[in-house]
């Protein structure tokens, strides 16, 4: 694992070091190439885990999170370059070790072997993300959008804290590796619903669930392009996998403490869903896309079979390269209109008429057209949801139309009509922004012939 | 070896997408390529087409495995079976001359190339449909042709109603959606495979859950009642589209869905009724809204609703060969009937009001012909076409022990069918023109004549053709007394008849007041107006309202983040604004210590 933490960390020597005209190439292809080293770790020949050490670990469960992780870093910054054209050198390079420490850590997290390591790693993500949502957001809103996004998830995991600490007095180890042949059943008591409750809640708020999602929308619509999209792409899945990690060792209690929080994501998969068709915002409504989306994840690792545990991985994939394209959109189309206004960008299919073909490619992506792999991770969901209780079927069927409306709307709201004066002078897409979308895309392209990579551990 | 051929064809229609991936092609040239690539590919599907019709030997092909799912395995795989060997065939035929349709309407059109394109990967999509052995599959082609359809409605996307009329079509294509989806748990869940052949093997029981999955899917696809409005509203797109999309291939996939699981469905009698009912509604009821429109390609879009609800009858009294018959025949007509309408709109400068037409027989000899021979075929007029499917399946409806109720339905439906054909007929080609003076008709453009004439000669000689070469199993010899054999005769010479007296007695004389019959007819019976201002205004205010308003922004703000900061906020006021009463805290301070004393010593 040090083979790519390592070269993460030596990213920022680069940044520093490297000539003014320099920085955005020289850490773009280092941080790509990265990536592409990280791509081995999807070969896992072993059912087991690829043990590296004592520290890291990777399975199949966090390896392609780990390749999402590493994939994401060139994009941020190809994506942000016109977003800091206008700061002075030393702060670019700021920004920059910003986005590289952020990367180092989210690696460290779904390596690590240990649940304290995880945990203070979990915790040391938020301080990077908070210094660029803080830092280089937009407007003075973004204070208040940090101060939510901090205290929120902070609040959810200092319990998880005390409960880690429990957990290891109780069995003597807190290493996953060994707490999957740590069979006994945890007894029936209060304190033990607490333990599951201070467990989750960490998982919960940073997925978000809904009802603990205020800080998403928020946080996403503050905070710079690279912000948003290392957000939905890499931070709300630290939730999904932190629960899809800690559930082996609550049970049984996970039987029982479910159905409140199925009730809630179910409940408010519909409401965020349906918040979104009212949303003049882009960003904000990418945003409630995201909580409706990983409500899926939630009532997926929820229900505890082998197909939701596939549905759930596969659906944060695929949703981590779809809403992070989708924002990479929005900011491009920000950097034009200068408002995050949808009807103030409409009709651009007319002055770009590639952008509108990754728009739509988006949002086709983002309502789950068969037979790429958010499809893949809906269906799943859906069928373990199904398979649990009939009835869900008709919450999710009313769940899957609200998103082909709200993504259907997003694309004409944005794409077509007539389009308005004052687009008359914008500047034409660029081969970066094009670069970046065919970046999000392909992957998401590929990983359809053969999702198999992608589907976790109960595969 | 000869189904192999089957797989070429379906590949060849994959070669301009792939070239204009590797941007190989002349923009100008593009649209002929297409048209071309798919003539070739029709000729080519034509010989297993022949050798399945001489050997009746069914094929299913599997050939790429995807992956394995636990105990479910998913792989790339074709049935050619009956269906989709006789309507792959069928499809490229029409899409052929729509194709070649295309090229004369859509000629100014500066993306004409990406309209060729699009037109294509619908058509794929649609064989991928047809001919998928899985239900995983099924829903890829099922969900392509929507999306397709989406991007085609809303071509002029300039405009405010193709906008509308396209996100319209994916909201109740969507509804469809979740009885697909519902029924793909339920079979996983209970058969556990998504094969269509081990579905049927395994034969399970009590499937009325996943059969009204079925039913509910077919009806958002094929625009059934309840979820038809989308159907006429799709008619804001090109014409090549309607014809395409919404008359002969994507609106059937709904009733081809239903023909695929009539194993499951023969032996499910509560389901066969529900489908009778509402088939027979939906024939009648957009018959009845046909009546009074006076947009051509509005009428023959319910007219369109109006056959599928036919075919849904069909499907109701256990026919399903008949019913796919019916699909086959329909296409080559219909796909015609908008084709003339759309040589008339074009030629009288895009007016679709038959009340601004009259007379074009003159003027348009060769779309007048078309246009009447299509509407007879429509009708069931003896040895045309559409008799060979439509009077087979009254008779059946006639001889069977069904609902009463749903055949008289249909037999009405029926007669509405001429009536309807007639009034076309009367206000577009018959009387004095009333279009305006100055316009330049010309019908005389070798694409738009040869694709009409072809559509002509399969509309007179396609449904003897493929009646004849039906299992002579599936549809039993029927014997009658010639007043039933005749009624379906009879009910469309009367709606014929009356329907044309009715506009030679009523042609000079003014709608003073419009009878409720005629607002019930003409608004749709109101459904429109009902279910598209209601619902959504009380969904999108209660998104307004309650989920975005109340509870995001006051509850769940309110409650945690507000709520703790104003409380923080008081008491660091409370604490910090003290008074100085240094003697007083102190006082407090001994209270506390002594209580504390006495607690911990009293613990001893």
């Amino acid at each position: 694992m040090l083979k790519i933490i390592i070269p993460t960390i030596m990213l920022m020597p680069l940044t520093w070091l490297s000539k003014k005209n320099m920085i955005w190439i020289n850490t773009t292809t280092y941080s790509l190439l990265i990536s592409l080293i990280s791509l081995s770790l999807l070969n896992q020949p072993s059912n087991n885990s690829l043990n590296f050490s004592l520290m890291f670990f990777s399975d199949p469960l966090s390896a392609p999170l780990l390749v999402l992780t590493t994939w994401l870093l060139p994009l941020m910054l190809m994506a942000s370059q016109h977003h800091l054209s206008k700061e002075p050198l030393i702060r670019k390079k700021l920004y920059i070790t910003m986005l590289t420490m952020l990367q180092t850590l989210l690696i460290m997290t779904f390596t690590a072997t240990e649940l304290i390591s995880f945990y203070i790693l979990f915790e040391a993500t938020l301080v990077p993300t908070l210094i660029i949502i803080t830092r280089w957001g937009n407007q003075t809103e973004r204070l208040n959008a940090g101060l939510y996004f901090l205290f929120y998830t902070l609040m959810g995991s200092l319990p998880l804290l005390v409960a880690l600490i429990s957990i290891q007095n109780l069995t003597g180890s807190l290493n996953f590796l060994l707490i999957q042949y740590w069979n006994q059943a945890l007894p029936d008591s209060w304190s033990n619903i607490f333990l599951w409750l201070a467990c989750m809640m960490a998982f919960m708020v940073k997925m978000p669930l809904y009802g603990l999602h205020l800080w998403l929308p928020k946080a996403h619509v503050e905070a710079p392009i690279a912000g948003s999209m290392v957000l939905a792409a890499i931070l709300l899945k630290l939730g999904g996998y932190g629960m899809l990690r800690i559930t082996t060792m609550l049970n049984p209690q996970t039987s029982f403490m479910a159905y409140p929080f199925l009730m809630l994501s179910l409940w408010g998969m519909i409401m965020t869903s349906s918040i979104c068709l009212r949303q003049t915002d882009l960003k904000s409504l990418i945003a409630y896309s995201s909580v409706s989306h990983m409500a899926l994840v939630i009532v997926a690792v929820l229900i505890q079979t082998p197909w939701s545990y596939m549905g759930a991985t596969a659906l944060m994939i695929a949703h981590g390269l779809t809403s992070s394209m989708l924002f990479c959109l929005a900011n491009s189309n920000y950097e034009r209109t200068h408002s995050r206004t949808m009807i103030l960008a409409r009709g651009l299919q007319t002055l770009l008429p590639l952008m509108a073909a990754w728009w739509l490619l988006a949002s086709l992506t983002n309502l789950a057209l068969p037979p790429s792999i958010n499809l893949i991770g809906e269906l799943f969901v859906v069928m373990s949801s199904f398979s649990w209780s009939n009835i869900t079927i008709i919450l999710m069927g009313t769940n899957i139309t609200i998103t082909a409306l709200y993504s259907l709307y997003m694309l004409i709201t944005t794409q077509r009509g007539k389009y308005t004066h004052h687009i008359n002078s914008i500047k034409p897409s660029f081969t970066r922004e094009n670069a970046l979308m065919a970046l999000h895309m392909t992957p998401l392209l590929l990983l359809s012939l053969n999702p198999k990579i992608i589907l976790g551990f109960t595969y | 070896m000869f189904s192999s051929l089957m797989l070429v064809s379906l590949l060849m229609l994959t070669l301009p997408i792939m070239s204009s991936i590797f941007n190989t092609y002349k923009n100008s040239t593009f649209p002929h390529h297409v048209k071309n690539t798919i003539s070739y590919a029709f000729i080519t599907s034509l010989i297993p087409t022949m050798m399945f019709i001489h050997s009746g030997q069914e094929t299913i092909i599997s050939n790429w495995h995807w992956m394995t799912m636990q105990t479910l395995k998913l792989s790339l795989s074709f049935k050619l079976d009956y269906f989709s060997m006789i309507f792959v065939p069928v499809a490229l035929f029409v899409t052929w001359s729509i194709m070649e349709f295309s090229l004369w309407y859509m000629h100014s059109d500066p993306y004409i190339t990406r309209f060729f394109k699009y037109l294509l990967t619908f058509l794929i999509t649609m064989m991928i449909l047809v001919t998928a052995n899985n239900l995983f599959q099924l829903f890829i082609g099922w969900e392509g042709v929507g999306i397709m359809s989406f991007l085609l409605i809303g071509w002029w996307y300039g405009r405010t109603d193709a906008n509308t009329a396209a996100l319209q079509a994916i909201l109740y294509n969507r509804i469809g959606d979740i009885g697909f989806i519902m029924a793909m748990a339920w079979f996983l869940f209970n058969t556990n495979t998504w094969d269509l052949q081990q579905i049927f093997m395994l034969d399970p029981n009590l499937t009325n859950l996943p059969l009204l999955g079925l039913l509910l899917a077919a009806t958002g696809k094929s625009a059934q009642f309840g979820l038809h409005p989308w159907l006429p509203s799709a008619m804001e797109g090109p014409t090549p589209v309607s014809a395409l999309l919404h008359s002969s291939t994507m609106v059937v996939a709904g009733v081809f869905l239903l023909i695929r699981f009539h194993p499951l469905m023969e032996n499910n009698k509560t389901i066969q009724s529900l489908t009778l009912c509402l088939g027979a509604i939906t024939t009648l009821f957009t018959a009845i809204c046909a009546l009074t429109q006076n947009d051509i390609k509005k009428i023959i879009a319910f007219s369109t609703s109006s056959q599928l609800g036919l075919m849904i009858v069909t499907i109701g009294i256990n026919q399903p060969y008949l019913a796919f018959l019916h699909i086959c025949t329909h296409a080559f007509f219909k796909a015609m009937l908008f084709m003339c309408s759309g040589s008339i709109i074009h030629s009288l400068n895009d007016e679709q009001d038959i009340r601004k037409m009259g007379g074009l027989f003159n003027a348009m000899p060769f779309t007048t012909t078309s246009l009447i021979i299509g509407s007879l075929a429509l009708t069931g007029i003896p040895f045309l076409t559409g008799f060979y499917s439509k009077d087979l399946i009254i008779e059946t409806a006639n001889t069977s022990y069904t609902n009463a109720w749903a055949l008289l339905m249909t037999l009405i439906a029926t007669s509405l069918t001429a009536a309807y054909s007639t009034r076309i007929i009367f206000f577009a080609l018959l009387g004095q023109p009333r279009f305006l003076p100055l316009t330049s008709i010309n019908e005389n453009n070798p694409f738009l004549i040869n694709s009409i004439k072809r559509l002509l000669i399969g509309s007179i000689f396609a449904g003897f053709f493929i009646s004849n070469n039906i299992y002579p199993t599936t549809v039993p010899e029927m014997t009658m007394p010639t007043y039933m054999k005749l009624t379906a005769l009879a009910v469309t010479i009367l709606g014929f008849t009356l329907a044309l007296e009715l506009s030679l007695m009523t042609h000079n004389l003014k709608l003073e007041h419009s009878t409720s019959v005629f607002k019930f007819s003409n608004l749709l019976g109101y459904y429109p107006t009902i279910m598209h201002r209601l619902p959504p205004l009380a969904n999108l205010s209660m998104s307004q309202k309650s989920a975005s308003l109340l509870l995001d922004s006051i509850w769940l703000e309110n409650i945690l983040p507000k709520s703790i900061s104003q409380f923080q906020m008081k008491t660091s006021i409370l604490i910090s604004t003290q008074k100085g009463q240094i003697k007083l805290y102190f006082l407090s301070f001994l209270i506390t210590l002594t209580l504390s004393m006495l607690l911990f010593n009293l613990h001893e």
